[in-house]
């Protein structure tokens, strides 16, 4: 009988030396964590599915491989290290000191459609900041994703900043109480399609979003215009810190990511447990995504603990491929 | 230099006639040349002609930075693109061709040739009527005429090939556009430049 030698679609294997430049880099990022006060956890990568789903924003849920063991549990392959985390976190929190700075690997598998460049199973670097509050702790872990990143020496590193809610009361009153409406700007506005913001009512401050980023007047967006500010000055002051990593705010590209119930998304690429900044990289001459992250305190909510909660993740597949091949074991010198 | 994906399509006359007035030096472009990619506007356009279907995967990947696809190709492809305009010409619609008027009934289930399965699945989830999805890559009219399939759901612009073939319209659907599609790290990287030529494209009203 012939065995065959081929792999699933979305996967695929590291041989020789395409292993050792994944190695090599994930060795640099591990250390820069460990270096700044990161535990490592392991995490499992079955979980029962009924938990863990009910921890995924709708779509994760539809990209989740399930299946039933003998036992007759109906099981589920990691596909998001985040909720998992926080699963097995929110119940031991009686026991613990925080704040707690937390980092894992690993592989997570999703369902992606067939397509070049899309992975099924994929191997990330991730780091949590939990039980701490506030944009000092949002602007640190940024500034790790940004260090991280730096120290990757791939080529044209870029970095979008937002925050999740930040156009929802833009979007409500553009929408005049249709909340189907609502969500459709929401989607025009992050497509950037000007003529369909217009057309739905958006006003001028949505359009300055679609154009630059960010409305001209933060008063514009009510509440969040205080936010924005403060978000805008995080990132001014972390911009000067790796001038080869160019990072802006820019709502548009969250726009979907919304904290309102009564705005409704469905992006697949939206993650809905985001509730405060966000941010997202990419790298390479062709910009493939390699990463992102933000807070995500209504994560805990859900699990009943009031634990504030932010982090990010790495996808070492995209940052391999574009990584410059000696980079990454010269860096992990300098590294350890 | 920003990167522009041309269609060779159906919709190409639409893309270049929008990029003519995006100020983009598309007359300089040589009808009769083979060459895959040109240069234009003093090197800062690079202008590359792709077939329809290819083309959001160039822009997806990052190897164009925008290009012009139509709707119909968008809605079977899962790529993560901005959208910042829609153009008025060009536009086609699908519809559901038949050798008759007549639609399935109520619990009936015919058989669907396509070139375009994704969206038929979309549209069949609003029926009362299913259909066994028969996927084609060319000649859809084919099917219904040769009782290869009840329906054929395909893109119709002007209804010629169908009237030549006694076939019918039976229902007409969602108008199909060509979009401009952005990689969503080039946008950032080449925002003025584009948001310049959708401000042109928007001024001559050529944007839904």
């Amino acid at each position: 009988m012939r065995i065959s030698t081929g792999l699933p679609i979305g996967v695929t294997a590291l041989l020789f030396g395409a292993a050792g430049r994944r190695k090599s880099l994930e060795d640099a990022l591990v250390g820069r964590l460990v270096g700044n006060d990161y535990s490592e956890v392991v995490l499992p990568i079955l979980d029962y599915a009924e938990p863990y789903e009910a921890l995924l924003s709708p779509a994760s849920r539809g990209e989740l491989y399930r299946f039933v063991d003998r036992d007759g549990e109906v099981l589920a392959l990691r596909s998001d290290f985040t909720p998992l985390l926080a699963r097995l976190i929110a119940p031991r929190l009686g026991g613990l000191s925080l704040p707690l700075r937390l980092f894992y690997r690993g592989d997570v598998v999703r369902w992606a459609e067939e397509r070049a460049g899309r992975l099924r199973e994929s191997y990330q670097v991730g780091a949590e900041l939990l039980g701490e509050d506030g944009e000092a702790a949002e602007a640190e872990v940024l500034r790790l994703f940004l260090d991280l990143l730096a120290s990757t020496g791939v080529p044209r590193p870029a970095v979008i900043v937002g925050f999740a809610g930040a156009l929802d009361e833009l979007l409500l009153s553009a929408g005049a109480g249709s909340t189907s409406g609502a969500a459709d700007l929401a989607a025009a506005v992050a497509r950037r399609e000007r003529s369909a913001v217009r057309r739905l009512g958006g006003s001028t401050a949505l359009l300055e979003v679609v154009d630059r980023g960010i409305p001209d007047d933060p008063a514009a967006l009510g509440k969040a215009g205080e936010r924005l500010a403060r978000c805008v000055e995080t990132v001014a002051a972390l911009s000067g810190l790796h001038p080869e990593v160019a990072i802006g705010v820019d709502l548009a590209e969250f726009a979907q990511l919304t904290v309102d119930p009564h705005l409704g998304t469905s992006d697949s690429s939206q993650r809905s447990y985001y509730d405060g900044l966000v941010f997202r990289g990419y790298a390479g001459a062709g910009g493939i995504e390699i990463g992102g992250g933000g807070r995500y305190n209504r994560l805990f909510d859900q699990l009943g603990v009031d634990l504030p909660a932010v982090g990010f993740t790495l996808g070492l597949d995209g940052l391999t491929s574009v990584a410059p091949a000696a980079a990454a074991g010269a860096r992990q010198e300098t590294s350890t | 230099m920003i990167r522009l994906a041309l269609p060779k399509g159906r919709i190409r006359e639409a893309a270049l006639v929008a990029f003519g007035v995006a100020g983009v030096e598309v007359d300089k472009l040589d009808p009769e040349t083979r060459a895959l990619s040109t240069k234009l506007n003093g090197g800062e356009v690079e202008v590359l002609f792709l077939k329809d279907w290819d083309l959001p995967l160039y822009v997806e990947r990052g190897i164009a930075d925008c290009g012009v696809v139509g709707s119909d190709v968008l809605g079977e492809v899962d790529g993560d693109l901005l959208v910042p305009a829609r153009l008025r010409d060009g536009a086609c619609h699908f519809s559901l061709i038949g050798k008759s008027h007549d639609l399935p009934k109520a619990g009936e289930q015919a058989r669907l040739a396509t070139k375009y399965p994704k969206t038929a699945r979309r549209m069949l989830a609003e029926r009362s009527w299913g259909a066994e999805i028969l996927e084609l890559s060319g000649s859809v009219e084919l099917a219904p005429m040769l009782d290869l399939a009840d329906l054929a759901f395909d893109i119709v612009q002007t209804g010629r090939t169908l009237r030549e073939n006694g076939l019918i319209e039976v229902e007409v659907l969602d108008v199909i556009h060509p979009c401009l599609v952005v990689h969503r790290a080039a946008y950032q990287r080449h925002r003025a430049v584009l948001n310049a030529w959708v401000a042109k494209l928007e001024a001559a009203e050529l944007v839904l």
